[in-house]
């Protein structure tokens, strides 16, 4: 019982630095307090010891939504028959890659190590890290597809905490005379710290149009993940997802649970994994939601190959009526990051006169680099 | 689930209030580890409530502090009471007996002591509630580490003053401004949410026993439905028994577009918000959700 014990405390220090790893700020106090409740009967109910652990390490609402999803990451590791099943749950659905569908989300690759093998000789030198930043989504081996979920996870909780820093407010600007009085009162009426004021900043309105057709498969998960994530910063963010139907996906965000989320997006978004008519989408998107989400306050990002199999011209009216009466249209075209890419496809071709900004969404270094987009816009 | 912790859990339902696992299990953590809990979520939720009830099933004492901006140590800790002093001044120099003044008037007797010092001079232990801690300035917060670390607090003519008994300390938060690492650190975490269907159904049942079980339901699913609607300020849990509180005295069985063009303003305070509901029909917001 004594050596399981210490097996336990072992594997809970290494859970402190796991955290610790993805930004949680963990003292000794803190494993101080982790090893205590161990001794608290908390051990013998799993969901007790999470509860438990989640109060301990968590520090903020966001440690608290990533909190869940790391604990039966990490744990389940720990639990050996989970462990021996992960072969075989890889194998199921190496099998299963020719029915894409949003379980499979990124795991549906076709002769994964030769691709691999490929994108590595681009990038020889580089650590397993640095290569999976520059590895195209489609080309992941499936055995790395979770190392990249930890990755992906890792550099987009930072990239919203440089958000969430920048847009704090500042200690400068014109003296609020009503504050500083208000201020003085605990100084005996001394005005000896001012009170400053800033005119508001105006808030950005971000909306997301996410391509989920059958094309797009292979890299519809990430670009989900990312604007989940963004989804926690930009209040104002709005998402929508297209393949032949457009879908409001921003009501199925209202919930703290990742899980939740993609349980209600498997359900409700249309045609996942479908065909493509993105002219037709877009102009449903200006009928129907144009008045409330386009205006020089909105920037428009949308998330697609641009291989339309509909009407081009629609396509190319749609954009050309998002670019005037939004404040910039962005396309992200994850073809974009293939070496040898043209805009050579009728649907591309026809709307680049119309959009501000064309780049590529491919990687996850492509996908960090729009954090400065969308910060200078 | 740990024994305590179900009992906590039925302790709470004793007292009307629906506790989830997550929520009794920093509530016993805080008590096993004596250590401060900070609550942050949406208004309504339930995060002013966690406290008053914990005091009940303690049988003990609440000690509220509503934190706002200019909030400073006079009104939360201590002010020394000038006019007793004074009248002490008066009476000692008629006696002559000037030497031990200083040491007589700045003592306890003189003291006049706000929630925190009463807190932690309190015999037995008290819960103390430290209410949108958001509200208050940097400079403040910065002053209470010494209290929610240490259980102490310094007055500079006294001294140290070390609890005699450890107040349970809940501090919450509606995140209107960044609270400090160091704050946090030194406290438990944990973020209230809004409810499942289920379990606000029971909330209502529990608050309101006479409410019909229908009528409980569609309460729940149209504001369920309404906090997944792009609104201004999404209903809490106290706005759903606000509403229901409302449809029981206006005897309504269902819920029609009449009803909610007449008492939505007790679930929705924006304009927008409530032009936004009064333009849609009823039968939108009572749309089967999953829970």
């Amino acid at each position: 019982m004594e050596a399981l014990q210490t097996t336990f405390k072992e594997h809970l220090i290494d859970f402190v630095f796991y955290c610790r790893a993805r930004q949680f700020v963990l003292s000794p106090q803190q494993t101080l307090e982790a090893f205590e409740i161990t001794e608290k009967h908390f051990l013998t109910h799993r969901k007790t010891f999470q509860y438990a652990l989640k109060s301990i390490f968590c520090k903020s609402k966001e440690h608290a939504d990533r909190f869940d999803e790391m604990f039966d990451r990490f744990w389940s590791r720990f639990y050996k028959e989970e462990l021996e099943q992960r072969p075989f749950q890889l194998k199921a659905q190496e099998k299963k890659s020719e029915s894409a569908s949003l379980i499979f989300m990124g795991a549906t690759f076709p002769n994964p190590n030769k691709q691999k093998e490929e994108e590595a000789k681009k990038t020889t030198g580089a650590n397993a890290t640095t290569l999976l930043r520059e590895t195209d989504f489609s080309k992941i081996a499936a055995a790395d597809k979770e190392q990249l979920e930890e990755l992906a996870e890792a550099l987009f909780h930072e990239m919203s905490l440089r958000f969430k820093r920048r847009l704090k407010k500042s200690k400068s600007g014109r003296i609020n005379i009503q504050n500083t009085i208000r201020k003085s009162l605990s100084k005996g009426g001394l005005m000896l710290d001012l009170a400053y004021k800033k005119k508001a900043k105006e808030k950005r309105k971000v909306v997301f149009l996410l391509d989920v057709s059958g094309s797009m498969d292979t890299y519809s998960f990430y670009l989900l993940r990312y604007i989940l994530v963004l989804k926690k910063y930009f209040k104002s963010l709005e998402f929508f997802s297209f393949s032949t139907r457009l879908t409001h996906v921003t009501p199925l965000l209202r919930t703290n649970d990742e899980s939740a989320i993609y349980k209600a997006i498997g359900r409700h978004v249309k045609g996942w994994s479908s065909g493509t008519k993105i002219g037709a989408s877009l102009k449903e998107f200006c009928d129907l939601y144009g008045h409330k989400f386009l205006s020089q306050k909105h920037i428009v990002v949308i998330l697609s190959d641009g291989l339309e199999t509909g009407n081009v011209s629609d396509l190319q009216t749609a954009v050309k009526t998002i670019q005037k009466r939004c404040k910039s249209l962005i396309w992200l075209n994850p073809l974009k990051g293939m070496a040898n890419y043209q805009p050579i496809q009728k649907g591309i071709i026809n709307v680049m006169p119309h959009l501000d900004r064309f780049e590529t969404a491919h990687n996850l270094n492509s996908l960090l680099k729009l954090e400065k987009i969308l910060m200078n816009v | 689930m740990n024994k305590e912790i179900e009992q906590l859990i039925r302790d709470f339902d004793h007292h009307r209030y629906i506790l989830s696992e997550e929520l009794a299990t920093s509530l016993y953590l805080m008590q096993s580890l004596e250590k401060p809990l900070l609550l942050e979520g949406h208004p309504g939720v339930g995060k002013t409530l966690v406290a008053a009830t914990l005091a009940k099933h303690l049988q003990t004492d609440l000690i509220r502090l509503q934190c706002y901006e200019g909030l400073d140590v006079n009104t939360t800790i201590y002010e020394w009471n000038y006019q007793k002093q004074l009248l002490h001044i008066k009476l000692y120099e008629k006696e002559g007996n000037t030497a031990v003044l200083g040491d007589k008037i700045f003592g306890m007797d003189y003291l006049l002591k706000r929630p925190l010092l009463q807190s932690i001079s309190a015999e037995k232990p008290v819960v103390l509630l430290i209410d949108e801690i958001d509200r208050t300035d940097e400079e403040f917060e910065a002053y209470l580490l010494e209290l929610l670390s240490d259980f102490q607090i310094s007055i500079p003519e006294l001294g140290t003053i070390q609890a005699t008994s450890k107040p349970i300390v809940i501090l919450t938060s509606n995140r209107t401004r960044e609270l400090s690492d160091a704050l946090r650190r030194r406290c438990l975490y944990n973020w209230v949410g809004f409810p499942s269907r289920t379990a606000e159904i029971d909330i209502l049942h529990k608050q309101l026993p006479e409410i019909d079980e229908n009528l409980a339901a569609e309460v729940v699913t149209f504001i369920h439905n309404l906090r997944k609607s792009s609104l201004h300020k999404p209903p809490g849990i106290a706005e759903s028994l606000d509403w229901a509180k409302t449809l029981l005295l206006l005897n309504a069985d269902h819920i029609t577009d009449e009803i909610v063009m007449n008492s939505i303003g007790s679930v929705l305070k924006h304009q927008e918000d409530v032009d936004f509901v009064k333009n849609k029909s009823v039968q939108e917001f009572l749309f089967p959700i999953n829970d």
